[in-house]
């Protein structure tokens, strides 16, 4: 009896969650003590109390969910950095454009100025000498023509080492050629000689070893066409012998039928004459 | 016969969700059709004000189609949506905290009951339109519910009205299942001396029926 219910097992039991001995206990526990059934009365009846509230009803209004990631390519970061970008330029420029701002640099100055420049009379600087065109002229000609001397003489030089060094070849690779041809002629009448008789040497002996080879190969070949023959031929003879044989034992067997035959229809008609009353007997 | 039917729909929205967290808008509408109401109702009864009620069930579905691929377990789609519910509901309560309500933990001060403080919360009900309607029997109710506080509020709501278990009430609130039951036990006990402060007893409520 020492059993109390604490606050879970009160929710859990008023809510149909409790189960098992749990709920066996909490349900012997009420019909016991008169103080808790009052409670757990009071909790149903808050609850059909409460449980009157009806649900409010409600039309689900339409909900659109733009796609976040989706995205129009003037939106992008990149797009809006150049337009940005571009824009300022535009405003400066425009900016320039009002204030009508010039800015130039050079002879060792960087100039910013709004509207035009002061003009400066500027300091005519007439040269000591000038050369004239025809003097310009006659200096290009004589460049010209002291080039082209060097040139031909240039020319000249490499044309007469190339000569020289052709000829120097030529006489060198003629000589050379002279000794290898005689070298060669030399050389080719005596080796071939020797070739020759060598060559004589060695086809007299594979002719003679060949005709040798051939004869004992022809001997040996008709010798065994002999043999083959002579065989074939016995063999022909036995076969004619064997064949005439059968025949001849055909024959006999035949013979032999036929008698047997003709027998067996004389016994037959002497047997027929026999039986049957004969009418030539009367005659 | 629709309530069941909106029920079983509910039920068996597996298919839905699947295919909503595809990114199927189709089936996202569908789910927002069929849990519109349920979620409403519950923010109705946590504001007991229609207007933030609207403001807060819409939130709460935008979110949910934002972030339906996010849920893991579509096993948990009741109690992660109902999650979403209580954070927008907080969220709004905290925008209008001071001009709307007050916790009932500063409501049943007896001190606090005479302060110009609770004159004040009474004022939005001060018009006769407003009186009438409080007037009303599920009203007086619903203001005894606003009189709990937030925490106790939300719980007794998601058990009485959304029919969620204690289980899943922990899960949507990410508090134990024993401090959801004991909430609850407070809550109860709450209303029951709210109501009865009110004279309002289950007499009361069978002669208005």
């Amino acid at each position: 009896m020492s059993y109390k219910p604490d606050q879970q097992a009160w929710m859990d039991f008023l809510y149909g969650e409790l189960e098992g001995a749990e709920k066996e206990r909490m349900e012997n526990y009420l019909s016991t003590n008169a103080e808790a059934r009052q409670e757990f009365e009071n909790f149903k009846q808050l609850r059909s109390m409460l449980g009157s509230v009806k649900d409010k009803e409600v039309i689900a209004p339409p909900i659109f969910v733009g796609d976040g990631k989706q995205r129009f390519f003037w939106n992008t970061p990149y797009v809006k950095t150049i337009v940005s970008i571009a824009a300022s330029l535009l405003l400066i420029m425009v900016a320039g454009k009002l204030l009508d701002i010039r800015i130039s640099s050079g002879g060792n100055e960087f100039r910013i100025s709004f509207g035009a420049p002061a003009v400066t009379q500027p300091v005519q600087v007439t040269p000591a000498s000038t050369l004239t065109a025809e003097q310009v002229q006659a200096m290009i000609q004589s460049s010209l023509s002291d080039n082209n001397l060097a040139m031909q003489a240039s020319w000249k030089e490499s044309q007469q080492k190339l000569d020289a060094s052709i000829k120097n070849n030529l006489a060198q690779n003629s000589g050379k050629i002279d000794q290898l041809v005689k070298q060669a002629s030399t050389a080719s009448q005596q080796q071939i000689s020797q070739y020759v008789s060598g060559l004589q040497e060695e086809n007299l002996k594979l002719v003679k070893d060949y005709f040798s080879l051939t004869s004992n190969q022809q001997k040996d070949y008709i010798e065994n066409l002999l043999v083959d023959f002579a065989k074939y031929l016995q063999q022909q003879r036995n076969d004619d012998l064997q064949i005439v044989q059968t025949r001849m034992s055909s024959l006999e067997q035949n013979t032999k039928e036929f008698k047997q035959e003709t027998e067996q229809i004389l016994t037959s008609i002497i047997t027929t004459v026999g039986t049957t009353p004969s009418k030539e007997t009367k005659y | 016969m629709a309530e069941t039917l909106l029920d079983i729909a509910m039920m068996h929205s597996d298919t839905l969700i699947v295919r909503a967290k595809q990114g199927d808008q189709g089936a996202q509408g569908k789910l927002v059709q069929l849990w519109y109401k349920r979620i409403y109702n519950f923010c109705y009864k946590f504001f007991l004000d229609h207007d933030m009620a609207m403001e807060a069930s819409q939130k709460t579905f935008i979110s949910m189609c934002r972030s339906l691929s996010s849920l893991q377990d579509n096993a948990r789609f009741k109690s992660w949506l109902y999650k979403i519910a209580v954070n927008y509901c907080r969220e709004e309560a905290r925008k209008k905290k001071g001009s709307r309500s007050l916790s009932f933990d500063v409501v049943w001060n007896q001190d606090a009951e005479d302060s110009p403080q609770w004159e004040q919360t009474s004022r939005r009900y001060d018009s006769p339109e407003r009186q009438y309607q409080q007037a009303e029997l599920s009203d007086l109710l619903q203001g005894a519910l606003l009189e709990l506080n937030e925490e106790q509020r939300e719980v007794v709501i998601m058990k009485e009205y959304e029919g969620l278990k204690f289980r899943e009430i922990a899960e949507v609130l990410n508090i134990s299942e024993n401090t959801v039951k004991s909430r609850m036990y407070y809550g109860l006990d709450g209303l029951k001396k709210i109501l009865e402060r009110k004279n309002i007893t289950k007499d009361t409520i069978d002669y208005e029926l």
